[in-house]
Parts: structure tokens; C-alpha cells; sequence
């Protein structure tokens, strides 16, 4: 029979759009803002007809029934639970960021900037479901395309310029490696379907380790270090983030690392099929590597942080750091199909999986990490005014007494960025801290890295609050000598008043974020084979 | 009589009453800052409901506590677990069970939760035993001394002040309350928020901002170390039965003594290996956790951030500072690093860290004596006396552990008074400096009369609190038996240590109080009447402070029989860790009592 008429493939294949209806209904309220834009530019009414794509994609998300495509090996979108999670806080995130972005848009560019936003929050949900390298690529490029256009938009001076275009080259450039890497696994596999990928390049590496998927691997591992700013790609985070427009940046800071975790944790085979793969060296090479990564991005980055007086670059270096200890989780989890060394077995034979996998704790983290930067810059963005935009640190002096509600909910956002308890930031490095715990401490070449890594966490943790603390004192311990006016944008106020109250929330109760994340990705069951064997 | 207390006791009474213990300072908070001008009064007010609720709990928890020390049941000889009782949510129904709570904050399991079984959840898991009842107590009292003495000196932001004030009382209140370990340090870290906004906006000196920020992130460092070494504890000793990790600290103690029990009988049998394992592993635990609690009780050479905490900060936080954000450096050792790491706290306790701290007994007792301001001496003589209170701890043995525990509460009262007392003189005078002041005993007899009690009581005068933990804490170090330790060289330092602070402290006394009249200008020069001595406010505050003194001193004994069945079980288990060290079996007659905690039946007629 010739398989192109094989009904199931035939269903698959059709059955796509199915899937992604949501994001249709996204880029379609793009499509229609761009297209009336033109015609009458208010900043209302692109708002509102945004917010109500937005509420609709949510409606169809929540609503549409999805199966499962039945020939895994040839779908390009698969709706398992990672696809649902990253697609809730990407439509969410649109939400936060229609509300934050109030004060920057002004009539002349409204409609432009919110059709690119959703063209990008529609590119972050895709990148959750993509089971293909193609697609995979064309998402991650839907986030970065808008992404030129939003930086250029309200350019008016030459460091709005200077940060467009460094961002547009380097984004251009890490693609193209992106995509280097990408047809090294093409080429070995001979498909571009990632389950396919991890399955063959598994069954491979069971009798030898191949070195061109490592170079494969170590190509998209660069690329996406781009997206994630990892050091050492992290080079464009500070003069974006300064020169770039404060709802832009708030954005630039959340949607690609999302976007970018997911895309590495999806091409490492660490989600969906069995976690027990390993298509990469996952012994040695591939955890060292990451783990290197993920010692230099936190370091890096918060001794970098030290040194800011601006507050957007400190953010940007904070942000670089916190990509680091999101690769605490990857690492986690590149380590965890190794772990049969780390059974633990009752003394009535049972034996449990680890408390936390890895994969979980990431996605926590990054929900935590989107609430916390979406609120600092919601605050920036609130304080500034197209007169005196808030840039050096001593511009919030005296915050407390002439703001005391923006003070407040900063602080809380600082907090959590610290790391304190009652904040969500909080909750996301305790996961993480026992996931490190939890990854096996006796392979022959680790030993006791993982550990350390938990070690250089706090340790980084404690440097990074020496820098969110400075500003903490500067808004209550100081008085201003130049009180700001802030913008006075109730939009973004109440985002950042709701954020700040969901920062506190799940930072006392994190259960409803694990068990999301959890069911996303769920933690892996040590299979009973391995169990008897290990006996 | 025997209504009243079916009805106090009664399990839901005594739960609810715990509850309300660690919450009502919240909610003190949050009403207070609303008060704004005259917040000081509804703080009070506040801070004495505060002190009925915990008297009560005092009052139920004592009878409580005796009653299970007299049912002396021995059962389980070789796993002991501390045994919290009043836990709000408590799911346990039967008597003899061990106490748990159902109120689950983060599970990390999908498995639904059984009732009776530890599993991965981070609870929020409070109760009282022995060890923190008195803590308890202590904390809510110095509330009222520290906002007596605050009364005029705070002029801005009353509100704000006393709110923050109410919200370290709660953090620390909890802290002591805690039996889950993320919890425990959850509150230990909430202790901070407060502590760095009324250190560095209500600060007197120029340099608060950075005595609030060096506070902050010195404590901060070491407590995320604390935290690494806390979740190292929990990984690495799985529940026996179910390979289930748990946060639970009875239970967590209850798994590290099964594993170092299987180890030591395989030690025992000749195959060292697991039990060498184990102690290496415990070893880099015991920094780690030590790291957070050895900054803040603190510990030479970590005590760099208290000097400046303590002289910037306005004297009501500083007494809170000393006399309850000390202890919870000292009470986590004792609550977390002994029970947790047994053996490594006995081979590195006190041959490493007591010889820190007895090193910094005598160094900070030097700088003490060096000092021109009379806020830093007492400072100073705090890290002195902690040091001390460090080595008892670690002599780990019933004396050493009762003696310190007791001492906790004693220099929280006594040193908090000292400081308490300071607020006389910058009320009157804006000064602490010792060569500003002379022949005070002539100008203030009340305030003389009461400034000997204390600063005697602080010494360690037989007849005041100190003594009879000091003397407790002696026996103990005297008696530690411990392998590879100079504990006699210890013990002598401790006890000269003693005679250290009487130096310093007479010294001053007698600058300050015998020389020839000296005083500098007062606060309002421009007022008719000079300095009056103690008013009725001031002698409240410190008449209470240098009564409560002597009753300590006079009758210790309900607070040592309250606590005798917890610390039995800290010495089981340092026995069991002695044995194991010195590679010997544990000898069947050291297992004194282990006692069941049934539910608190009341005596006829009692």
C-alpha cells in the first residue's frame, strides 16, 4: 500500500490545524489589527480588539478538544501536557503585557505593536507543541521577527537604535547556527521529526557514542544560549534591555527564555516519550557541558549585576543569572536517566522515583521568573514618563514615601527575585535546590557536581541580593531630592498590583503552579526493569 | 477547678491557642501600621494580649509537659523523635501517636496524602514542646520592655515602627514554633524584612543603611547555606519503609538514626564502610547548616555584622535583636544540627566550633572592656555569653543541653534588660558614652539600685537567672565525655569567662555610677526640670525585667522539669552518636527514658 494513503498518516497530517486553532485565532486578531490599522490608529480600540483575541484564543484554548495525532513519527504539533502549560502562561503573558505596555504606546504605533506582540505570544505557544525541527524553527523565528519590529518601533534615540540593530544582527546570527546545528541531526537521522530524532539517535548511541550529534547538539545548545542568555551569549542582554522600550524589553526577557527552555528540554528528549532516553551522551559530556553553562551564566551574571547603576542593565545581568539557575533544572534532568544508581528501595521493596525531576522545577521557576520581571518592569514602565524615563537607580530615591505603592509592589518583586520566602522566587529555588539534591551523586565522572551546584546557587543567590537589596534601600532608607511623576497609567499599575499579589500567592501556596508543572512534566518513574536489574 | 481544665485543655482549645500564638503578632502588625500617631498605645495594648495568649499557652503547656514527664513509658529504645504537641491541623486521633499536621503547603508527590505516613510535603507543622515553650514566652514578654522603652523615642512613623516590631516578634515566634524544616526556615529568613527597615530607617547613626544592609546579606548568606544543608539532610535520609523523602523533622530525625543505626550495626560486624560513608557525608552537612546559625548567634570570626546592627539600631530593636534573633541561632543548632547531623556535631562540635567560640569568648570579651560606648560593650559581653551558651550546647550531654536551653531564656532577659536600660540614659541624655557619664548614683538612686540587679544578673551572681544555667552548662562541659576534644581546656575558658564579664561590666558600673558627678547636656536644654529618675513607665519595664530575674534565679526548677523529657531525647541520641564515634555498641543502660506522649490526661485532685 503506498504509505502516503495510509489513513492514519492521513489523519495526522490533517488533523494539524486542529491543534493549533488558539494561535490561529492569535496571528488572525494580528492579521486584522495590522490590516485596520492603517485606516484608523487609536490605541483603544487595537487594545481592546487584542485583549478580546487574546480572551478568545483562551476560550478556544479551553474549549476545542484535542487527540493525540496517531503517528507520532510524523507529526509536526503534538498537544501533550508541556504544549498546554507553555500555551497558558505564553496566552497569559499576553494579557500582562497588553496591560503593561499602556504608557509606551501612543497612537502612531498602536496598532503595529500589538499585532507584533501577538504574532509573538502565538510563536512562544508554538514552540511548546513543536515536534519537528521545521517547525520548531519557524516558531522560535515567529518570536524573533516581531520582536525586530517592536524594538524599532518607538526608536527616538540613537541607543533605541543602537540596541535594535545589535539585537536584529545577533538574533540573525545565533538562527543561522540554530539551524547549522539542526541539519547535523537531520543529516544523521535522516528525519526531521524530533521524536524520530531522539529514538534513533537513542538506539544509536546504546552501541557507540556518535561525536556528530555531540557537534549537532553543542550547535543548537549556542543558538538557543542566545535566546536564554547564557553566558557567553548573553552580550546583547544590557544595552537591549537599556535601550530598548520598557514593555519591549519585559517581553524580550520572558517570552524567548520560555520559549527557548522548552525548545532545549524538547531537541534533549527530556520531554514527552520516555525519559529514559538518552539521544545524546547524557553520561558525561552533555551534563558537563550544561552544567559549565549554568556555573558561568549564574556567576557571570550576578557579579556582572554588581557593578550596574543602571536599573535596566541590572535587570538585564539579573536576568542573564536567573537563565543560569533555570539550567540548574536542565541539567537536573539530563542526569535523571542516569539515576539508577540513585534507587532508593523501602524496606518493603518499594521504590519511588525522585521528588522532583528537573524538567518541574524549571517550569516553576520560569513561571515565577515571568512574574517577577513582568512586575519590576511594569513598575519602570509605570515611574517613567516619556519626559524622564526612570533609568539610574537613584531615580527611585524616596520612592517609598512619594509612590508608596509602587514602592511596594517592587519590593515585593525584588524580594522575590532575592529569593525570600512568601515569594514565588522562593518556591522555584527550593525545587531547584532539591532537584540538584536529588540528581544521582555517584556516576563515575560527576560525582559530586551536582551538589556543588546547588552550593553555587546559594552562594550566588546570597551575591545576587547584595544588588536587588541596593535598590530596595535606595526607595525606603533614602529621601528624594528630584520626586519622579510617574506616567499615571492605571493599566499597568493594576498589572502590576495583580502580579505582585500572584507573587505573594504563589509564593505561600506554590501548589497550583507544581501541579501544573508537574503534570507537564511529569516526574520520571524508575521503570520496573531497571528496578530487578538493579537487584 | 477540674471544669476550667477539661475545658483549656481540651485538644481544640490548646491547638487554637497555639495558632493564635504565631499568628496574632501578624495581625498586631497589620493593625498597628493603621494607627499611625498613636500607634504606641494599641501596640501595648496589643503586645499584652499578646502575653495573656502566651501565658495561658505557658500555663497548659507546663501541666501538659509534666504530665507526660511523669508517664514515663519506654517503648521504641533506639529511634527517639521529638514529640510537639497543640499542633493546629493535627490529624492524629489516637493517644501514643505520633503528632502530624494535615495543613500541606507544597506537595511534591502525585500520590495522595496518607494520613499517617511522612511523605515529600512541605506542612505547615507547628507545635510546643520543651525546648520551645520558654522561648516562646521569652519572645512575647520582651515585646512589652522594648516597646515601653521606645515610647518617646520613636517620633516617626510610630505606626510603621511598631508594626515592624510586631512582625519580627511573629517571624521569631514562628521560627521557635516550627517542626518542618522549610518552614523553620521560612521563618528564620522572614526575621529579616523587619529587621533590615527598622535598623535602617529608624536607625540613630549615620552608618544604619549599612549596618541594615550588612545584617541583611550576611545573615542571608549564611542561611541559604543553611538551606543547602537542610535539603542535603532530607535527601539523603529517605523514609525506610517508603524511600519517601520527608520535611518533617521528627520524622526526618526518626530516618537519619535508622540509617546510622543499619550502619553502625554493620560497623559493628566489621564492614566500616557505610558508617565512614556516612560520616563524611555528615561532615559537609554539619558546615553547611552550621554556616547560617553560627553567623547568626554569632560565632567568632562571623560576628563582624553585630557590632554595627547593634549600635545603629534603635535601642527597642536592639533589645529584640539580642534577646530573641540571637537565640534562634542558637536554638537551631540545637533543634536542627544535633538531631540531624548526631555525629558530626560530636567530632566537630566542640573541637571545631567551640573552639571558635571559646576563641571568641575571650576576644569579644577584650573588645568589651575596650569599648567607649556602653551600647557596643553590651554587644560585645552578648557574643562573649553566646559563645559560652555555644559550648554547652555542643557538650551534649542532659546538663550541657538543659543548662543551655535554659540559658537561652536567661540572657535573653538579662541581656535585653541591659540594653533596656541604656534607653534611660538616651532618653535623658541622646549619649552612651562611658566617659560622658560619672557618679550617676547620687543623681538616680532608683535607676542605680535597678542597673546593679541586672548587670549582676547578666554576670552571674548566685541568687539571678545566670548563675544557674552557667553553673548547669559547667557540669556539663566538665562532664562531656567526648572523644578527641580538649573539653577540659573548654570548660576552664568557659568558667573564666565568668570572671571576664564581671571585669568589663564593674568597670563600668563603677565609671558610670561611683566617680565624681558627671553628667553631659540633656536632651531639651531648654526644659525647667532636670533629668528625673525612673518614671512609672521606665520602672515597669525594668522592675519586671530585674523581678523576672530573680525568680529565674531563685526557683529555676519548673522551667528544668518542663524541658527534661526533650532534652533526654537530644542526649539519647549524642549518646548513640559518642558510641558510634568511638566505634563502641551502645551500651544498653544509656537509654534512659523515652517517654510517649499520650494525649495530656489530668490528674485528680492536681
Amino acid at each position: 500500500m503506498n504509505p502516503l494513503s495510509d489513513p492514519q498518516l492521513q489523519h495526522t497530517l490533517s488533523g494539524v490545524f486542529r491543534l493549533v486553532v488558539p494561535e490561529i485565532v492569535l496571528v488572525g486578531t494580528a492579521c486584522i489589527v495590522f490590516l485596520f490599522g492603517s485606516i484608523f490608529n487609536r490605541r483603544w480600540i487595537w487594545f481592546t480588539t487584542s485583549l478580546l483575541g487574546v480572551i478568545a484564543a483562551m476560550v478556544v484554548a479551553g474549549t476545542v478538544k484535542t487527540a493525540t495525532p496517531e503517528v507520532l513519527t510524523t507529526a509536526s504539533i503534538v498537544p501533550d501536557a508541556m504544549g498546554g502549560f507553555v500555551r497558558w502562561v505564553a496566552l497569559i503573558s499576553a494579557a500582562v503585557l497588553l496591560f503593561i505596555s499602556w504608557p509606551e504606546v501612543n497612537r502612531s504605533i498602536a496598532a503595529e505593536y500589538y499585532g507584533c506582540l501577538l504574532v509573538a505570544v502565538a510563536g512562544t505557544s508554538l514552540v511548546g507543541r513543536a515536534n519537528d525541527l521545521i517547525t520548531l524553527f519557524l516558531a522560535l523565528e515567529l518570536i524573533s521577527i516581531p520582536t525586530y519590529i517592536l524594538l524599532y518601533l518607538p526608536v527616538r534615540t540613537k541607543r533605541n537604535q543602537e540596541a535594535a540593530a545589535k539585537y536584529f544582527l545577533l538574533s540573525v546570527l545565533s538562527s543561522a547556527v540554530l539551524l547549522f546545528g539542526f541539519s547535523y541531526l537531520y543529516g544523521l537521522t535522516g528525519s526531521t521529526n524530533i521524536a524520530v530524532i531522539v529514538d534513533t539517535l537513542t538506539k544509536a548511541n546504546a552501541e557507540v557514542l556518535s561525536p556528530m550529534a555531540l557537534v549537532g547538539i553543542v550547535m543548537v545548545i549556542a543558538a538557543i544560549g542566545f535566546r536564554i542568555t547564557a553566558v557567553p551569549f548573553h552580550f546583547y542582554a544590557p544595552d537591549v534591555y537599556e535601550g530598548g522600550p520598557g514593555g519591549v524589553v519585559s517581553m524580550l526577557a520572558v517570552l524567548p527564555k520560555i520559549a527557548g527552555f522548552v525548545a532545549l528540554a524538547r531537541v534533549l528528549g527530556l520531554v514527552g516519550s520516555d525519559s529514559r532516553h538518552i539521544p545524546f551522551d547524557a553520561n558525561t559530556q552533555l551534563p558537563l557541558l550544561l552544567w559549565i553553562l549554568a556555573i558561568l551564566t549564574i556567576t557571570i551574571g550576578n557579579v556582572l549585576a554588581l557593578l550596574q547603576d543602571n536599573i535596566r542593565r541590572m535587570l538585564a545581568y539579573s536576568s542573564v543569572a536567573h537563565g543560569g539557575y533555570m539550567l540548574i533544572g536542565i541539567v537536573v534532568a539530563c542526569s535523571l536517566p542516569d539515576a539508577t544508581g540513585n534507587l532508593r528501595y523501602g524496606a518493603e521493596g518499594l521504590v519511588t522515583g525522585p521528588a522532583v525531576g528537573g524538567i518541574d522545577a524549571l517550569l516553576v521557576y520560569l513561571v515565577a521568573y515571568g512574574l517577577m520581571t513582568f512586575g519590576a518592569f511594569a513598575v519602570i514602565l509605570y515611574l517613567s514618563t516619556p519626559e524622564r524615563s526612570v533609568d539610574a537607580i537613584d531615580d527611585l530615591a524616596g520612592l517609598g514615601q512619594t509612590h508608596p505603592i509602587s514602592a511596594g509592589t517592587m519590593a515585593i518583586f525584588l524580594f522575590s527575585l532575592i529569593g525570600l520566602p512568601l515569594t514565588a522566587g522562593f518556591a522555584g529555588k527550593l525545587l531547584l535546590f532539591v532537584g540538584a539534591f536529588t540528581a544521582p551523586a555517584d556516576t563515575a565522572t560527576m560525582r559530586n557536581l551536582y551538589r556543588l551546584l546547588a552550593v553555587v546557587a546559594a552562594v550566588n543567590a546570597a551575591i545576587g541580593a547584595y544588588y536587588y537589596l541596593r535598590v530596595i534601600g535606595v526607595m525606603y532608607l533614602r529621601t528624594a531630592l528630584n520626586p519622579i511623576r510617574s506616567s499615571r497609567s492605571a493599566p499597568t499599575l493594576i498589572g502590576a498590583v495583580a502580579l505582585a499579589g500572584a507573587t505573594l500567592f504563589f509564593g505561600i501556596f506554590p501548589q497550583p503552579i507544581v501541579n501544573a508543572a508537574r503534570k507537564a512534566a511529569p516526574v520520571p518513574e524508575i521503570p520496573s526493569t531497571t528496578v530487578a536489574e538493579a537487584k | 477547678m477540674d471544669k476550667i481544665y477539661e475545658i483549656v485543655a481540651a485538644p481544640g482549645t490548646s491547638r487554637f491557642l497555639l495558632l493564635m500564638v504565631v499568628l496574632f503578632p501578624f495581625l498586631a502588625a497589620f493593625f498597628v501600621s493603621l494607627f499611625g500617631r498613636r500607634a504606641r498605645r494599641a501596640a501595648l495594648f496589643l503586645a499584652f494580649v499578646h502575653l495573656g495568649l502566651t501565658t495561658c499557652l505557658v500555663v497548659i503547656g507546663t501541666m501538659h509537659l509534666n504530665v507526660r514527664g511523669e508517664q514515663s513509658t519506654l517503648r521504641n529504645k533506639d529511634i527517639v523523635k521529638f514529640q510537639p504537641t497543640f499542633i493546629p491541623g493535627d490529624t492524629s486521633g489516637r493517644s501514643g501517636e505520633d503528632g502530624r499536621t494535615g495543613w500541606t503547603l507544597l506537595s511534591l508527590t502525585s500520590s495522595p496524602p496518607s494520613a499517617n505516613r511522612a511523605g515529600p510535603y512541605v506542612q505547615f507543622f507547628v507545635g510546643m514542646d520543651g525546648l520551645n515553650l520558654w522561648l516562646v514566652a521569652l519572645s512575647s514578654f520582651m515585646l512589652i520592655p522594648a516597646i515601653l522603652v521606645s515610647w518617646d523615642s520613636v517620633k516617626e512613623r510610630p505606626g510603621g515602627f511598631f508594626g515592624w516590631m510586631f512582625f519580627l516578634q511573629g517571624a521569631a515566634i514562628g521560627a521557635f514554633l516550627s517542626f518542618d524544616v522549610i518552614l523553620f526556615y521560612v521563618f528564620f529568613e522572614l526575621t529579616l524584612i523587619p529587621a533590615f527597615f527598622l535598623i535602617g530607617k529608624w536607625g540613630q547613626g549615620s552608618a544604619r543603611r549599612d549596618a541594615a544592609r550588612k545584617f541583611f546579606l550576611y545573615t542571608l548568606a549564611g542561611s541559604l547555606l543553611t538551606l543547602v544543608g537542610v535539603i542535603g539532610v532530607v535527601v539523603t535520609n529517605p523514609d525506610p519503609l517508603t524511600g519517601q523523602i520527608t520535611f518533617s523533622l521528627p520524622d526526618l530525625m526518626g530516618n537519619v538514626q535508622h540509617w546510622l543505626k543499619i550502619a553502625h550495626d554493620e560497623a559493628l560486624a566489621g564492614k566500616p564502610e557505610k558508617l565512614a560513608a556516612l560520616h563524611a557525608t555528615q561532615f559537609w552537612l554539619f558546615i553547611a547548616m552550621m554556616a547560617g546559625f553560627m553567623v547568626k548567634v554569632p560565632i567568632w570570626p562571623f560576628h563582624t555584622w553585630l557590632p554595627g546592627a547593634y549600635g545603629e539600631a534603635p535601642i527597642g530593636v536592639t533589645i529584640l535583636l539580642a534577646a530573641l534573633l540571637a537565640k534562634l541561632g542558637t536554638f537551631g543548632i540545637l533543634r536542627f544540627v544535633l538531631p540531624l547531623v548526631p555525629d558530626a556535631s560530636l567530632m566537630y562540635g566542640l573541637p571545631v566550633v567551640g573552639s571558635l567560640a571559646a576563641f571568641g569568648i575571650v576576644y569579644a570579651a577584650l573588645c568589651a572592656y575596650a569599648q567607649k560606648d556602653m551600647k557596643l560593650m553590651i554587644a560585645y559581653s552578648s557574643v562573649s555569653h553566646l559563645g559560652f551558651l555555644v559550648l554547652g550546647i555542643f557538650a551534649f550531654n542532659a546538663e550541657g543541653l538543659s543548662g543551655s536551653v535554659l540559658h537561652m531564656v536567661n540572657h535573653g532577659l538579662s541581656t535585653g534588660a541591659v540594653f533596656a536600660l541604656l534607653a534611660f540614659l538616651l532618653d535623658r541624655y541622646r549619649t552612651t558614652q562611658i566617659s560622658q557619664y560619672g557618679g550617676l548614683m547620687g543623681r538616680f538612686p532608683n535607676f542605680a539600685l535597678l542597673t546593679f540587679i541586672l548587670c549582676l544578673a547578666s554576670i552571674g551572681l548566685p541568687g539571678l537567672n545566670n548563675f544557674v544555667s552557667e553553673m548547669l552548662m559547667l557540669a556539663g562541659l566538665f562532664h562531656a565525655d567526648m572523644p578527641h576534644s580538649h573539653h577540659y581546656t573548654l570548660s576552664v575558658i568557659a568558667a573564666f569567662s565568668i570572671f571576664l564579664s564581671s571585669w568589663y561590666i564593674m568597670t563600668m558600673l563603677q565609671k558610670v555610677f561611683f566617680s565624681p558627678l558627671k553628667e553631659p547636656h540633656p536632651a531639651e536644654p531648654e526644659s525647667a526640670t532636670p533629668p528625673a529618675d525612673v518614671s512609672r513607665r521606665e520602672l515597669f519595664a525594668f522592675g519586671s525585667l530585674a523581678g523576672l530575674c530573680l525568680i529565674l534565679g531563685l526557683y529555676p526548677q519548673p522551667v528544668l522539669d518542663s524541658l527534661k523529657t526533650d532534652v533526654s531525647y537530644l542526649s539519647h541520641i549524642g549518646d548513640g552518636a559518642r558510641a558510634r564515634v568511638k566505634g563502641e555498641a551502645i551500651p544498653p543502660d544509656v537509654v534512659e527514658l523515652a517517654p510517649v506522649a499520650p494525649k495530656s490526661t489530668p490528674k485528680k485532685g492536681k
